[in-house]
């Protein structure tokens, strides 16, 4: 598993200009244009600045973005036209430890993505000591995104196949799970519905260790987050076995 | 020492249809085998099957001793494969796709970089292992996936149409390797659709089509016994039906495609004396050579690519 993540890495040390450059700048013209910009019209949301409760919000949309982005066009690409996981498979190497490895190393170019969000902003005074807390959760949040996107590659028929899961999916969550507005201040059923997803979790979860106080409730959404990796790496998993060993 | 591989009746269905189709073989150790046969024939499956990319539908195959079902993993840490498509990996040069895969073969650092500088020294590509995979010709990317199975120093080497699309020095040069690793006491499989690939470097070979063997034999027991020493190739345009009876009434081995009939003789008596009754028309004289097995048994249809 090891090795299928270091390839990846060897490869980003190859390209992490490119890479960062959209990983990181992206978020951070979010953040330019809603937290400073837009934000300077708002006086305070759920007790914070707008700003404060967007940037949380930013590190989650970030982290599920870069790692859903990584886990899928690079890794369709290796697993068809470039056919990197059949050579992989011509060694030791197993579909189970392919599949980890790359979901591994898709979070973890979305924590890089996280953490130089957090850098470059703690520069403008968002830096916070609790960012060391909610760290792994962030992780956590890339892997289920990860997954989600493992499962992608595993059903897709080509590249537009990623238009359904990226503007059926992820731009939406990124919408409705509480990053621009408070989810306490819409109607009950639609704040219910944007919590049956992991994206709503996880900002919640982030928001309270940033900025509130913590509560028994977040263990909860850790749980959430925990289950929704579980099941997606187990469906992506059989998927993914089926795809390139058959 | 057991065989290298026994398969036992080795089937792939894909959507109901057989595509290998009940097959059974063994290969002893330092033996090269070439498994031949027509576009979709079955010969990427079978090869497929032995390296695991493809699980079998039913049968048994056992590779070095170990079954194809449960040790996998073990049996593609002892073999080294050279696919059809290279299948490099295009993100890295030459040099680090030797030292990737030493990497998932689990291989010591050192012990990598010596065996994959000795490898690009052997295969003639020490100048360009810098270069990205893409820069490379056909017959260095081919080159570089030779190099790429015997990283971890197999002694059983798994070949799908190691030649396919190089030109005639690529090929020559390929082959003298293959000499050479046979020398060694590697056990080699290769499947090709050249005759004279097969003819050269295989011990014994494996004809295949529609998923079954056709036969099996050195490639001189198979022409002998298909069709003897020598060919008659007769132009016979127009006169077919004459020729034809009169080659059945001599009792001899034919076979005819279109304006042409190839008479097959076992002795050069019998050759000599059919050549006394040929007037005015156009015939030349060849040795029987594995290609006439190959489309006698297989037949002279095109296949299309499957």
């Amino acid at each position: 598993m090891y090795n299928v993540w270091l390839r990846n890495f060897l490869f980003f040390r190859k390209t992490f200009v490119v890479s960062l450059f959209w990983t990181t700048l992206e978020p951070l013209m979010f953040l330019g244009a809603f937290g400073f910009g837009f934000g300077h019209y708002i006086s305070s949301i759920e007790g914070m600045s707008f700003l404060q409760f967007y940037f949380a919000g930013l590190l989650c949309t970030t982290a599920m973005m870069v790692a859903y982005f990584e886990s899928t066009y690079p890794n369709y690409t290796k697993m068809t036209h470039q056919k990197t996981y059949a050579a992989m498979l011509l060694t030791p190497v197993s579909t189970q430890q392919i599949f980890f490895g790359e979901m591994l190393w898709a979070a973890t170019k979305g924590f890089l993505g996280v953490l130089g969000v957090f850098l470059i902003s703690s520069l403008f005074g968002l830096f916070n000591s609790n960012f060391f807390v909610v760290a792994p959760i962030l992780f956590l949040l890339s892997l289920v995104f990860a997954s989600f996107g493992m499962i992608m590659i595993s059903i897709a028929k080509n590249y537009d196949s990623f238009v359904f899961s990226t503007s059926g999916v992820i731009v939406p969550l990124s919408m409705i799970s509480g990053t621009y507005f408070s989810l306490d201040e819409i109607p009950y059923y639609l704040k219910t519905a944007a919590y049956i997803f992991p994206l709503a979790h996880a900002v919640r979860l982030v928001r309270n260790v940033l900025y509130k106080e913590i509560g028994w409730i977040d263990l909860g959404h850790i749980a959430v987050l925990v289950v929704y990796l579980m099941i997606f790496s187990f469906i992506g998993l059989r998927l993914f076995r089926k795809k390139l060993v058959n | 020492m057991s065989l290298a591989l026994n398969a036992i009746g080795l089937k792939k269905n894909y959507d109901g249809i057989p595509v290998v189709n009940g097959i059974s073989f063994d290969i002893k150790p330092g033996e090269c085998v070439g498994i031949l046969g027509p576009n979709g024939a079955g010969k990427t499956t079978t090869i497929k099957m032995i390296y695991g990319q493809v699980i079998p539908t039913a049968g048994e195959l056992l590779v070095l001793g170990l079954n194809t079902k449960n040790d996998i993993t073990q049996i593609r840490s002892r073999i080294g494969v050279v696919p059809q498509d290279d299948c490099l990996d295009t993100d890295f040069s030459a040099l680090e796709n030797l030292l990737l895969f030493a990497r998932y073969h689990n291989m010591d650092s050192d012990l990598a970089h010596a065996q994959a500088e000795h490898l690009l020294a052997e295969m003639k590509l020490s100048e360009f292992k810098h270069k990205q995979v893409e820069a490379l010709s056909g017959g260095m990317k081919r080159r570089l996936a030779i190099a790429r199975a015997l990283i971890h120093k197999p002694q059983f080497i798994l070949m799908d149409e190691p030649t396919t699309g190089l030109d005639p020095q690529a090929r020559l040069w390929i082959w003298n390797y293959f000499e050479r690793l046979k020398a060694n006491n590697t056990t080699l499989v290769l499947t090709t659709h050249y005759m004279e690939e097969a003819e050269r470097l295989c011990d014994r070979i494996i004809m295949i089509d529609h998923g079954v063997i056709l036969d099996q034999g050195t490639a001189k027991e198979l022409i002998l016994k298909h069709i003897g020493t020598e060919v008659i190739e007769l132009h016979v345009g127009s006169e077919k039906g004459y020729w034809l009876s009169k080659v059945e009434q001599a009792g001899l081995k034919f076979q005819e495609y279109e304006d042409n009939i190839f008479i097959f003789f076992e002795t050069t008596e019998s050759k000599q004396s059919f050549i006394s009754h040929i007037q005015n028309t156009h015939y030349y004289v060849r040795a029987a050579n594995l290609n006439d097995v190959f489309l006698k048994l297989a037949g002279y249809q095109i296949r299309e690519k499957s």
